[in-house]
């Protein structure tokens, strides 16, 4: 039967063969489509192609860094953007030819990216930033220098002075912290509540619901604005408040996976040869049940990096001259038409951060629950 | 179907309690005493006794609980504990008009957006346009709401001629796909009035896009910065032009998200053996697409509307205070920032309530609009 086999084809016909003789022709055009949907075609890069594109990136970035430094900043940009480009070509070209045609070149930068993040969180203290964090003692600082990547101050100062890259590195800082710090609390906690009520279902399993429930009856954002209001605003209190939005969330998430988990066989065995409830949680369902969490993590980080920086943004998070992302970007919006730096420095890196954390999070999740749809 | 209502009634209330629990218990999460928080050092005892009396601090909380919420069951949500001293209620059914608009413009314009995108990358996936989409959706969901407001402001407020730049480039990159492609797949078509017909789709498709990208950067209406223009005191189009960026940054996000999902959903109903059997019919492409496919493609994005609703209203404490509008998100922000207490629990208990009111609303409908779910 030809049918089911064309039937099982996800790809659809072309739309505009469909006429009054398709009838007939329907076979015909399920396999003329078929070169519409073939793969993308992978060429192997020459060598010569490689380092001709190394070359040719090295050359545009210098050159619209360093070289033309009297040019509008828009073909600066451009050149850079080409520059960065033509790089990300020939390491894309390299890692086919070492790697093989598999090599998952977005994947492995979004991994280089986030570690280049933790390390420039961690040893923020000891990397040579000019002063970034008091403004007290920046006076002989020059106020609002554009930035230059061979100056000492490579992303340019604010208007206190401040150093931009410094004041990135120790807002990467705080949002690493946050971000692990409240995805660790809500992982612990609303997966070991999760699974009890899951494990447990009957009167607990209830009260755990309605509590759940009600705590996804507010929008995230306004849950940790209400919390936010009422706490004095430090880095712990801001953990605190993001773990009192992941945890709801963990909850659901452990306790749908230990439903199921709870009803297999080796389960009901346990309970047959007399184990104890607090033995079978601890030995069969948890190790399951920690899949499905920590899958979900990195894209968990990337949510509520967000939701700090948001709340910086919005004034009510740490507050300045501690530099965050947020309250980096919420200074420099009053007149970034004249200052553009000011934002985009901050805004940029927050940007790649979390299209990295959903990059990486996406592939984690589809390796640690295969089944579980993704949004 | 009553029963099912009666059923989600009785979810919903011990659910609502306990949100109007969390609103009013705010204030006891206060660390020291929350009328010294509000006053700041310098006080005189006689403003601090009357703002002790003003938040009901001298009464029990029981008793404070029980007359917080008879007053918000007869709409009467106290007052704001600084001069002068205005209803909270006032406050509210000012500012939440501008928060609905808000909302529901961005609703609207992301599914006008994301269910024909969807449509056609589902229906081509893996082609160019699929993965520019797929792709464009991916950054955009990385996005943060108020740097997504803030690109708006620096491109449409500041360098129009950037936007017009890019919508032109949208414009000749959907032409591209929708008209060149189509024009190349002609010759594939058997000879006749179905040939005919598929060259005339392609013309139409080079120059739908073009002509709408290009009337669209012709006229492109320069945005004011911030503020807001009520519909009442200067018309029409005063006020869509206000709301315009705040809109276009909240659907950003929502696109991307409708997007995924539809697309999803699609590519597997369209591999549903119906289809085949429609398109052996000789239906036509959109006709397919739109009387087959898309109903039963739907659900996952009713069941996410709550959630959208969610995120649109947390969305809108950004574009607020971004754009500098007069909604319930900066109410909230501001009473926030000045320690107006009972303020901060009317907007968070409104907020809740909506909220959960609206995903109920959904879930029947949900029940009444899928048969499985009906039945079952």
């Amino acid at each position: 039967m030809p049918d089911i086999t064309v039937s099982t084809r996800p790809e659809p016909a072309s739309p505009d063969v469909a006429g009054p003789l398709a009838t007939e022709l329907a076979a015909q055009v399920v396999d003329q489509t078929l070169p519409d949907v073939a793969p993308p075609e992978l060429r192997q890069m020459r060598s010569y192609e490689i380092v001709a594109a190394a070359v040719a990136g090295v050359v545009s970035i210098y050159v619209g860094l360093a070289v033309l430094t009297s040019v509008t900043a828009e073909v600066r940009i451009a050149l850079t953007v080409v520059g960065l480009l033509a790089l990300f070509v020939a390491y894309r070209g390299l890692g086919r030819r070492l790697a093989g045609p598999e090599f998952r070149a977005g994947w492995w930068l979004a991994v280089a990216w986030l570690v280049l993040v933790v390390l420039s969180a961690v040893f923020a203290d000891l990397l040579p930033f000019t002063e970034a964090r008091n403004p007290s003692k920046t006076f002989s600082e020059p106020v609002l220098a554009p930035p230059d990547l061979l100056s000492r101050h490579p992303l340019g100062t604010d208007r206190q002075g401040l150093d931009i890259l410094g004041g990135i590195a120790y807002g990467l800082r705080v949002s690493v912290t946050v971000g692990l710090g409240a995805v660790a609390i809500g992982m612990v906690v609303g997966g070991v509540i999760g699974t009890i009520a899951g494990y447990r279902r009957k009167a607990i399993d209830h009260v755990i619901e309605l509590f759940t429930n009600s705590m996804l009856a507010f929008p995230p954002l306004v849950l940790l604005l209400g919390v936010a209001a009422v706490l004095e605003r430090n880095t712990l209190n801001t953990t605190l408040a993001l773990s009192v939005v992941a945890i709801p969330v963990y909850v659901r998430l452990a306790r749908s996976t230990a439903i199921v988990v709870s009803q297999r066989e080796f389960v009901t065995a346990a309970r047959a040869i007399g184990a104890k409830d607090r033995h079978i949680i601890i030995r069969d369902i948890i190790p399951i049940v920690v899949r499905p969490v920590m899958a979900y993590g990195f894209v968990m980080i990337a949510a509520l990096i967000v939701a700090e920086a948001s709340l910086s943004f919005l004034g009510l998070g740490i507050p300045r001259p501690k530099p965050t992302l947020g309250n980096m970007i919420s200074a420099g919006q009053s007149d970034f038409d004249r200052y553009p730096h000011l934002v985009f420095a901050p805004a940029i890196v927050l940007l790649i951060t979390v299209l990295c954390l959903n990059q990486v999070g996406e592939y984690v999740q589809e390796k640690l629950s295969p089944k579980q749809a993704k949004i | 179907m009553l029963s099912v209502l009666l059923k989600k009634i009785w979810q919903v209330l011990p659910v609502l309690v306990l949100v109007s629990l969390g609103s009013f218990f705010l204030l006891e999460l206060v660390p020291g005493d929350p009328a010294a928080t509000v006053l700041g050092p310098g006080a005189s005892p006689a403003e601090y006794a009357a703002v002790r009396d003003r938040l009901g601090l001298n009464e029990p909380v029981v008793e404070r609980y029980t007359s917080w919420v008879g007053g918000v069951a007869t709409g009467d949500l106290g007052q704001s504990i600084f001069p002068p001293n205005r209803d909270v209620t006032d406050l509210i059914t000012q500012r939440l008009p501008v928060t609905i608009e808000i909302a529901l413009l961005s609703m609207i314009l992301t599914l006008l957006i994301a269910i024909p995108l969807a449509m056609r990358t589902a229906y081509r996936p893996n082609d160019g346009l699929d993965r520019i989409a797929t792709t464009g959706a991916f950054a955009a969901l990385a996005t943060p709401p108020f740097l997504a407001g803030l690109l708006f402001v620096f491109f449409a407020v500041f360098n129009p001629g950037i936007v017009k730049v890019g919508l032109l480039a949208v414009g000749v990159v959907l032409a591209y796909y929708l008209g060149v492609n189509a024009l190349r797949r002609v010759r594939r078509c058997p000879p006749g009035p179905a040939r005919t017909k598929a060259i005339m789709f392609g013309i139409a498709g080079l120059l739908v896009p073009l002509v709408i990208f290009g009337l669209l950067a012709r006229y492109l209406p320069s945005f004011p910065r911030q503020g807001y223009a009520r519909i009442t005191d200067e018309g029409l189009r005063k006020n869509l032009k206000s709301v315009a960026l705040p809109v276009f940054t909240l659907t950003l996000t929502e696109c991307a998200v409708s997007l995924r999902i539809l697309r999803r959903d699609l590519i597997d109903t369209l591999g549903e053996d119906f289809i085949l059997a429609a398109r052996a019919k000789g239906m036509p492409a959109w006709r397919i697409l739109l009387k087959d496919a898309l109903r039963p493609s739907l659900f996952s994005l009713i069941t996410i509307m709550s959630v959208t609703l969610g995120r649109l209203i947390g969305g809108s404490v950004i574009v607020e205070t971004i754009f500098n509008l007069p909604g319930m998100g900066r109410l909230m922000v501001e009473s926030i920032t000045s320690k107006d207490y009972p303020v901060v629990q009317a907007c968070v208990l409104i907020i809740g309530v909506i909220y959960v009111l609206s995903s109920a609303f959904v879930d029947v409908a949900y029940n009444y609009l899928d048969p499985r779910v009906r039945r079952a």
